[in-house]
């Protein structure tokens, strides 16, 4: 695991796509550093039901997939967020935004989550598998006192099964087509391949 | 300092003796090149001594004339790790005790135990590479729970081992330079409980867990203090190459190998010992270019330690000495010419040189 950082990188802050430019440099900024390690334990002991991994030669720029949880409306739902490191991570949150639609109170029709841990809350403590279990721990107990989308909460407080009833509708028709899967499966494949080649760089 | 000086092509050939010896000595012919025994024999060793000596540094098995030529690089080379340090240092006083083995039964049974080992090595020789992997590896996995050590002293923020850890008043340590990003860019509160750090500015170093930290994972601490410096200092020092894990290895060896030889070479080498350390320290602040006028420094310094400062007497003696010598050379000529007048010419002689003894005292400061 030490090996790994000495593997170059081309660490542009978050969101620049430099092509790959593998420099040969020693020195790693430290919050690709963080990143490729984070990376390598998220590869070890990966939290459960949960995915992610950096989209393509950007190590800033992941994509990550939540299987929603069983017992809840979102049940048999496939989630995907996009990740943002910024480049002081772990110094400030990463930006983490829904892609796939969810009726949820915490989450707006853009995908933004409001979530003290990626705002305020945030600590450099956290590692992007807590922010995920953070994010995962929403779809069991939504936040209707803080919400992005005041009227799910209304529902969500005021008549609980209607709204259980509408987040399962939107959850089949938005997180579990069989496009969904085939997207799942091809995203799976491109996470475990990019992350495998950021390790092969080592 | 031995090691430099040997010159293989003068040394005394060992192979007589050993070839007497037999089926023992042509293992050690086969076991060591002629250039090792060569310069094993300058060094006034037998036979006994080469195996122990091998048994003693057997964890570095090639053993070339070139690698030994190496030993004068050892001023370039990197500080060694503490732990590499500390086990040079445990063994030397083994190795110093071992010529006085090489008589009775324990010293044929160890002989023939190390025997064994040089068996062994010969056959992983090629695999030398390897095996220092394997070293560090085993090195670092002593401890069963290394892994949750590991985690255990991992820095939240780096999520690396903790590089000079600070641990906060609310008992969280995390690397010093973290702690102060963090307090810096996240408000002053401890990252992992939300505590307010009332010390956030003078963050201090947790000794006893750095020094912990240090002992566990030295490999790691190097390379960090390594990529640090290389940072530091910029980019002319980052084209210098990190020197080979084995030069650091094969210092050990010399050491324990000199160590051998004599007292009189443990303590030169354990000035060289001291020479090198405060080679890194000045290094550290100067950086590479200026090594070589620092060594020459050191040497000067440990001779004059070696020979002890002259007194002002033995410096008078000297120089009364030189200045007879100059009225030799001066009356020569003329005690040729009148070989008659002999007497008086030594008598002139010994006039001046007694009167030039008492301008000498005169003029000497009390």
């Amino acid at each position: 695991m030490s090996a790994m950082n000495s593997g170059g990188i081309s660490a542009g802050g978050g969101g620049s796509r430099g092509g790959r430019s593998w420099h040969s440099t020693t020195s790693v900024s430290a919050s690709g550093k963080r990143i490729l390690k984070e990376m390598a334990d998220l590869n070890m002991d990966p939290p459960s039901d949960c995915f992610a991994g950096p989209k393509g030669d950007n190590l800033y720029h992941w994509v990550a997939t939540i299987i929603g949880p069983p017992g809840t409306p979102y049940q048999g739902g496939i989630y995907f967020l996009d990740i943002t490191f910024p480049s002081d991570y772990p110094f400030k949150p990463p930006k983490v935004v829904f892609k796939t639609r969810i009726y949820h109170c915490n989450v707006d029709t853009a995908g933004t989550i409001s979530l003290d841990v990626l705002k305020d809350g945030w600590s450099p403590a956290l590692t992007i598998s807590k922010v995920l279990l953070a994010i995962r721990s929403i779809f069991t107990a939504p936040d209707p006192y803080n919400p992005v989308v005041p009227g799910i909460s209304r529902l969500y407080l005021a008549d609980r099964a209607k709204h259980d009833e509408l987040a399962a509708e939107w959850t089949l028709r938005f997180a579990s087509n069989d496009v969904s899967i085939v997207e799942m499966n091809y995203m799976l494949l491109i996470i475990s391949s990019v992350s495998s080649s950021w390790f092969a760089l080592k | 300092m031995v090691i430099n000086e040997s010159n293989p092509e003068k040394s005394p050939p060992k192979e007589p003796e050993a070839s007497e010896n037999g089926e023992n000595g042509e293992k050690i012919e086969s076991m060591f090149s002629p250039g090792f025994r060569s310069v094993a024999a300058m060094a006034g060793w037998d036979e006994e001594a080469i195996l122990i000596a091998s048994l003693v540094v057997e964890d570095t098995p090639d053993r070339d004339v070139k690698q030994k030529k190496r030993s004068d690089l050892l001023f370039k080379t990197p500080p060694s790790n503490s732990r590499r340090k500390r086990r040079a240092q445990k063994r030397s006083p083994v190795s110093v005790a071992v010529p006085v083995l090489d008589l009775g039964e324990e010293a044929e049974t160890s002989r023939k135990d190390s025997e064994k080992k040089m068996v062994e090595l010969k056959t992983n020789a090629d695999e030398e590479k390897k095996t220092g992997e394997r070293e560090l590896t085993a090195s670092s996995s002593t401890l069963p729970c290394i892994d949750r050590l590991r985690e255990e002293l991992s820095c939240a923020i780096c999520l690396e081992i903790c590089f000079e850890p600070s641990t906060t008043s609310c008992g969280h340590s995390f690397c010093k330079k973290c702690l102060r990003s963090a307090a810096e860019k996240c408000g002053k509160r401890c990252p992992k409980c939300r505590q307010l750090i009332s010390n956030g500015r003078s963050c201090t170093v947790n000794t006893v867990l750095w020094n912990t930290i240090q002992l566990l994972f030295p490999q790691e601490i190097e390379a960090r203090k390594a990529a640090a410096k290389s940072s530091d200092s910029g980019e002319t020092d980052r084209k210098s190459p990190p020197p080979p894990r084995g030069s650091s290895r094969y210092n050990v060896r010399n050491q324990s190998i000199q160590a051998l030889n004599s007292p009189e070479d443990e303590r030169l080498q354990s000035t060289r010992r001291v020479g090198s350390t405060y080679r890194e320290v000045r290094n550290q602040v100067v950086g590479p270019p200026g090594i070589s006028s620092r060594i020459d420094e050191v040497n000067v310094r440990r001779r004059r330690l070696r020979r002890g400062v002259p007194s002002q007497d033995e410096d008078a003696a000297l120089a009364l000495r030189l200045q007879r010598e100059e009225f030799m050379e001066a009356f020569r000529g003329p005690n040729e010419q009148y070989n008659s007048s002999v007497p008086l010419a030594t008598e002139n002689l010994r006039a001046m040189a007694s009167r030039a003894m008492n301008i000498r005292i005169r003029g000497r400061p009390s």
